[in-house]
């Protein structure tokens, strides 16, 4: 019972902060009302038996990516910001994509009847690394990717200073 | 407990308040910010539907969830700087005046 109130606060809070990020006027409070979100999807991810990747949520998405984003606005403001309106004009003829986009979704969910099942496990961090990290022949293979995904942050990274990085003349390089 | 159903609307919606953010707004950082929501939506209904399996088919839909996030970090990273990039070469960061291939 008490976890269905929690719910319900985190799923409404989720949503408002979302709906606020359609509309708000400054690039920084749609950062503020994403993080909003993003907390609250951590708080649901933890009602449904995930608590490792609520915390992973809270670090890598709240703490790490909308730092970055946060960083790069107060970085980059330009004075003419207010002044750009903010909806594109002939971007509403657009919002039939995501209307009728939800219209079928919750058509589809509606005909599904999905049921919780008693033997799922709680996804702790001990169960998700022994899954994770399971290298024998059973295993789902999810090792191989964790390999390859610190190939591409460490390309990211890279790429990400080699385009970012200010063209300096051959003589100021030390 | 928490009906599955309610979490999968949760995330339908989360989804297509992200798709409508990076398709309306004019600023580039809402863009971004809207491709991410839609990413969340995504980890959200993995996560619904984990539930929904027993044993270790379970934690495969946590698995999946860690990965994206890991690629969500990797796309932030190369987009801001490519944001960046932008801004430098226009002196703006309004979508509109990105239509140098229209001209």
């Amino acid at each position: 019972m008490i976890a269905q109130i929690y719910f319900s606060v985190f799923a409404t809070l989720a949503l408002a902060c979302a709906l606020y990020l359609l509309v708000a006027r400054h690039p920084l409070y749609g950062a503020l009302s994403l993080i909003g979100t993003m907390l609250s999807l951590a708080g649901i991810y933890s009602l449904l038996s995930a608590p490792f990747l609520g915390v992973v949520q809270v670090l890598t998405y709240a703490g790490a990516i909308m730092m970055l984003v946060v960083f790069v606005i107060m970085v980059l403001n330009s004075s003419h910001d207010h002044v750009v309106p903010r909806f594109d004009s002939r971007g509403f003829i657009l919002l039939l994509v995501p209307a009728v986009l939800s219209a079928c979704l919750l058509y589809v969910l509606h005909t599904t009847h999905p049921l919780v099942d008693a033997g799922a496990i709680q996804g702790s961090a001990e169960a998700v690394s022994i899954q994770l990290f399971n290298t024998s022949q059973q295993g789902s293979g999810a090792w191989i990717l964790f390999e390859f995904i610190g190939l591409l942050l460490l390309a990211a990274m890279v790429s990400a200073v080699v385009l970012a990085k200010k063209h300096l003349d051959k003589k100021d390089c030390v | 407990m928490i009906d599955i159903l309610t979490v999968q609307i949760i995330a339908a919606l989360l989804f297509c308040i992200g798709v409508a953010v990076a398709l309306v707004r004019r600023n580039i950082f809402f863009v971004l910010m809207g491709v991410e929501l839609a990413l969340n939506a995504t980890n959200l209904s993995f996560i619904g539907f984990s539930r929904t399996f027993s044993g270790s088919a379970s934690m495969v839909g946590q698995i999946v969830p860690l990965f994206s996030i890991a690629v969500a970090a990797a796309e932030a990273c190369v987009g801001l700087a490519m944001v960046i990039l932008i801004f430098r070469a226009r002196e703006s960061l309004d979508s509109e005046s990105f239509t140098s291939l229209k001209e």
